[in-house]
């Protein structure tokens, strides 16, 4: 099919699965099956994106760790309504350092860091839900 | 004083309980074994005749007589995704309702999201907390107090203490109720890993709250509607006209 088309090469990816056709003018068309996690739909003959060259907007500042909520529910950023936050913009943390709570059904689920580095940014506002595996905060390591 | 004895006779489990720790006086059950790297072991139960720092959801205090009650905690390390940790926190509520009702044939029911009710007052209470390490839930302590021999509650609450002793007009065995809790709750465990829905089921039907119109507190926010159902993650879901709205914390009670 892509020997008889005017298409040199051609990917499609659908979930994890990504197929790359290209047809070099002499050889014979070349499958590659390669894993990856970039949105790459291309089905003409523009110049093909390697995955390599992708890549996704949360590593693109390589040294921004981002902590992830594992539960979905409520972020609170101090144990009690009264008390001080756990961790401020500007904090150092190491790996164990309590960042925040997230409450769901009278589950306290205590989020620490996973990494050291400065917080430089938080991304949720107290008391706010929260989704499964959503951005807390951003660690500079 | 509680007797180990008479517990582990009783104890019909494979690992929970199986490492029993037993103390006169501790801040928090659940706050030592998330922390004290000491008692690691799956399962592991802690149990405390004093909490000087018993503690509900956020600023409230669990107060419980030294020697009269069950305090206590059970640490789960494996199998904890999201979904299994949600069922299990309900399934928790339901493991203590099952070990009231068999044992002293008490009308047993439960209000969202795990409190254990006897005649509309507060019987059980259950406090969960959890660490996690990235996204990753690693540690979760179930924290659960029972009043048992209490026999009475002086002070202001926000739902009225019970205790069994007060509706079973009886002293009755701290031991044998423990046992029964931690084996109900063992079973539950592998349920909640095999067949989520059951449990959901379970506590569907002891919850007398679904159907009517409650309201819903947290601090200075009221939201009412209809208790319509709990989905599959446990999650209330408020009906308020034609809009519907999945609640996961605050206060119910009926309007």
């Amino acid at each position: 099919m892509v020997e008889q088309s005017e298409i040199t090469e051609f990917s499609v990816q659908e979930g994890d699965l990504k197929v790359k056709i290209s047809k070099n003018s002499h050889q014979a068309a070349q499958v590659s099956i390669q894993p990856g996690s970039e949105i790459v739909r291309q089905t003409t003959a523009l110049p093909v994106v390697t995955p390599a060259e992708i890549k996704p907007a949360e590593t693109a500042q390589t040294n921004l760790h981002e902590i992830k909520s594992p539960i979905v529910g409520t972020f609170y950023r101090a144990p009690a309504p009264d008390a001080d936050p756990y961790a401020q913009v500007g904090s150092m943390v190491s790996p164990g350092t309590v960042l925040c709570i997230v409450e769901a059904m009278k589950l306290m689920n205590e989020i620490e860091a996973d990494v050291s580095g400065k917080i430089v940014k938080i991304l949720v506002e107290n008391a706010t839900p929260v989704e499964y595996n959503q951005p807390l905060f951003l660690i500079e390591t | 004083m509680f007797n180990i004895e008479e517990f582990d006779i009783k104890l019909d489990t494979e690992f929970i309980g199986r490492n029993f720790i037993y103390c006169d006086e501790i801040d928090s059950t659940n706050t030592v074994l998330l922390n004290n790297k000491d008692f690691s072991q799956n399962g592991t139960v802690l149990l405390a005749e004093y909490q000087l720092k018993g503690r509900g959801r956020k600023d409230r205090v669990w107060i419980s007589n030294a020697g009269q009650n069950l305090t206590f905690s059970v640490l789960l390390k494996h199998d904890l995704k999201e979904y299994n940790v949600n069922v299990i926190n309900l399934g928790a509520s339901l493991s203590v309702a099952q070990a009231i009702e068999n044992l002293y044939q008490l009308n047993v029911e439960l209000k969202w999201p795990n409190d254990v009710l006897v005649n509309k007052k507060k019987i059980a209470g259950i406090l969960i907390e959890s660490t996690s390490k990235a996204n990753k839930i690693s540690k979760l302590a179930i924290g659960i107090g029972i009043n048992v021999n209490q026999p009475n509650f002086p002070g202001k609450f926000e739902i009225q203490p019970t205790s069994i002793r007060r509706e079973f007009k009886e002293l009755v065995s701290r031991e044998k109720l423990l046992s029964e809790v931690l084996n109900n709750f063992e079973t539950m465990v592998d349920i909640a890993h095999d067949e989520p829905t059951k449990v959901l089921n379970d506590w569907r039907n002891r919850c007398k709250m679904i159907g009517e119109k409650i309201k819903i507190i947290e601090d200075d926010k009221m939201r009412t509607g209809l208790f319509e159902d709990i989905d599959e993650n446990g999650f209330l879901i408020l009906k308020a006209g034609d809009k519907t709205e999945k609640i996961h914390y605050g206060d119910v009670s009926l309007r």
